[in-house]
């Protein structure tokens, strides 16, 4: 699919071990450019280590990782730069707690990017606005719900203007009544045609938005395909499994 | 017809007595602790001795006193129902009976604390010199703080490294420099380096003794400042495409100093205390000055002297970093 567009994510055997804990065996993949790609599976499958693998917060044990072609696990590679294209999202938000919800925003840009002030603040400005959160600037962390916390740690990754998000489990931490506009947020980057790599069990957002599902399990990707394929006739006896325990 | 009404029998004073505090065990009951106040009484005031040194009987009765006293007191301090005004009492009287018993018989001679304690005329043109004594404290104090600080915080931060080989260092200074007592370091930068061809004056001994020492225990309180910030942190740092060093300085260390502030502010307060040790090399300091004027005046005011300076010096540094103590509880309590 989408073979004519631009190869974001091409992961080749790829293999992680903690000591001697095989959790990822041998995985290959590739990602096209504007692919909202859904992760799912059961907890302790892999699919937090595999995501962090791809931006090297996890260093892989084996295999090859290339990102816009380059290959991030080539020594040379200046691994600071390949993670100014690829934002971040966490299940546990991570804002900074000592600095306001632009301040978050900006730190990167003017630190990393060399940025100036004036035009860092404006774009933070603009995507507090984007999330829906204009009024909040100088709010702290703490002072925000948690479904506000995570989309401004949204807004903090999109101020990078990164070529791909990772989002790992973006909902999992929320309130019930605060998933929505997490997700609402997520549902207008994927339209806008971000490329995305989601590790989700939001079945209704992963129907509307996704454009492939990997269902991972013990470290393999036991399966993968469209949203129908897989949501409507899972082929792997643990897909349907997992399927039947979360929906 | 008139109704004849029965009239509930009144409830007995001791039944009523039994349902308010029959749950107390008895040395906190009002019918033991009252009889108790008067029985210490008694002997408080027709069997204690006067002023004088007491004879072993009159000891009996000093220990028989303070047993009674201390059972009363604890029977109405450990009852938090006990009203204030009654547990108030019972605590000053304690102290004040402690102090009242040292007055009168630890056998100081105390018509001579005025003449020997706080002699104002034995300080008639001391004050200068005793001045000249806290500036020196403050100075060697104030370049000590500093360079402790950041020495600290560099060791520190080589710590959260991690590196195995630089680690091994660190631990080497971090670990000599705690288990060696301070006043031993003082001696020896003075006394035994200059044996090597290194010869220090007091006032630079003193600062290399006590900056050296202070680093290696503010190195260990911002270390664990840093490693209490959550992992969380780094990873969205880094992921955002900060370098390390960045992550360092925008990300960690902002946060680890609202952590380590009153810890380091106590140990700071230690650190101009611990000044008071380098009198042994002679160094001009407070507790130096206090010493030699006592000597030449042949009198312990000059001494009292430099201890109430002290005291005013760091009475409000001390009060200053519980304050940030508690501040900071509050802070990490609303941050999570
Ligand atoms: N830092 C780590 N050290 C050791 N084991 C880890 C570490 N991180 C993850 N694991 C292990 O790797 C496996 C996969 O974890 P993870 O990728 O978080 O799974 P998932 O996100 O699918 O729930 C789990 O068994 C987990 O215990
Ligand atoms: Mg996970």
């Amino acid at each position: 699919m989408g073979e004519d567009r631009a190869l974001m994510i091409e992961v080749i055997n790829l293999h992680k071990y903690f000591k001697d804990h095989h959790v990822l065996k041998g995985l290959n993949q590739k990602v096209y450019k504007s692919e909202v790609v859904a992760m799912i599976g059961p907890s302790g499958a892999g699919k937090s280590t595999f995501l962090r693998c791809l931006n090297r917060l996890e260093e892989p044990s084996l295999g090859k990782i290339l990102i816009e072609g380059t290959d991030i696990t080539a020594t040379r590679t200046d691994i600071n730069k390949v993670r100014t294209e690829i934002g971040m999202v966490f299940q546990s938000f991570n804002l900074f707690p000592h600095l306001t919800a632009l301040q978050n925003i900006k730190l990167a840009p003017i630190n990393v990017r060399r940025m100036s002030e004036k035009d860092a603040e404006e774009r933070g400005r603009q995507l507090l606005k984007k999330v829906g959160l204009q009024e909040k600037a100088n709010a702290y962390p703490d002072q925000l719900s948690g479904g506000q916390q995570q989309r401004v740690a949204i807004a903090r990754a999109l101020a990078m203007q990164p070529h791909m998000i990772f989002f790992d489990e973006p909902t999992s931490a929320l309130d019930p009544e605060m998933i929505r506009e997490v997700l609402d947020v997520m549902d207008n980057l994927a339209k806008e045609g971000m490329t995305m790599l989601v590790v989700s069990h939001e079945i209704g957002f992963i129907r509307e938005a996704a454009t492939r599902i990997l269902v991972l399990a013990d470290g393999c990707i036991i399966e993968e395909g469209t949203p129908n394929e897989v949501l409507k006739h899972p082929q792997h006896s643990r897909t349907q499994d997992f399927l039947s325990k979360i929906v | 017809m008139a109704n004849i009404k029965q009239t509930p029998i009144r409830e007995s004073f001791a039944k009523r007595y039994r349902a308010r505090f029959g749950h107390l065990p008895w040395f906190k009951r009002y019918e033991c602790l009252i009889p108790l106040s008067i029985i210490i009484l008694l002997i408080g005031f027709l069997l204690l001795p006067p002023l004088g040194k007491p004879t072993p009987l009159q000891w009996l009765w000093i220990g028989v006193f303070l047993i009674l006293l201390i059972l009363w007191v604890v029977g109405i301090l450990t009852d938090i129902e006990k009203p204030r005004w009654i547990r108030a009492i019972a605590a000053i009287s304690f102290v004040f009976v402690l102090g009242f018993f040292f007055y009168r018989y630890s056998g100081a001679q105390w018509d001579k604390l005025t003449t020997n304690f706080f002699n104002l005329s034995v300080m008639e043109g001391l004050w200068g010199d005793l001045g000249q004594g806290l500036l020196m404290t403050l100075k060697v104090a104030l370049v000590s703080m500093c360079i402790s600080l950041v020495l600290g915080l560099v060791i520190a931060i080589l710590r959260s490294l991690n590196n195995p080989i630089l680690n091994v260092f660190l631990i080497i200074y971090i670990d000599f420099f705690r288990a060696i007592p301070l006043i031993v370091l003082v001696v020896f930068v003075f006394y035994a380096l200059p044996f090597l061809g290194i010869e220090l004056d007091p006032y630079i001994s003193a600062v290399v003794a006590v900056s050296l020492s202070y680093a290696a225990y503010v190195a260990e309180v911002i270390r664990a400042g840093i490693e209490s910030i959550y992992r969380g942190q780094v990873e969205a740092s880094r992921a955002l495409g900060l370098s390390s060093m960045q992550t360092m300085r925008l990300v960690i260390l902002p946060q680890a100093v609202r952590v380590v502030i009153p810890p380091t502010t106590g140990l700071m307060v230690g650190l101009l205390k611990d000044t008071a040790l380098t009198t042994i090399i002679g160094l001009p300091e407070l507790l130096y000055k206090g010493i030699q004027n006592t000597i030449w005046q042949s009198n312990p005011t000059p001494l009292v002297a430099a201890a109430v300076l002290y005291i005013i010096v760091l009475l409000p540094l001390t009060r200053f970093s519980g304050y940030l103590e508690t501040r900071s509880k509050k802070w990490v309590k609303t941050a999570r």
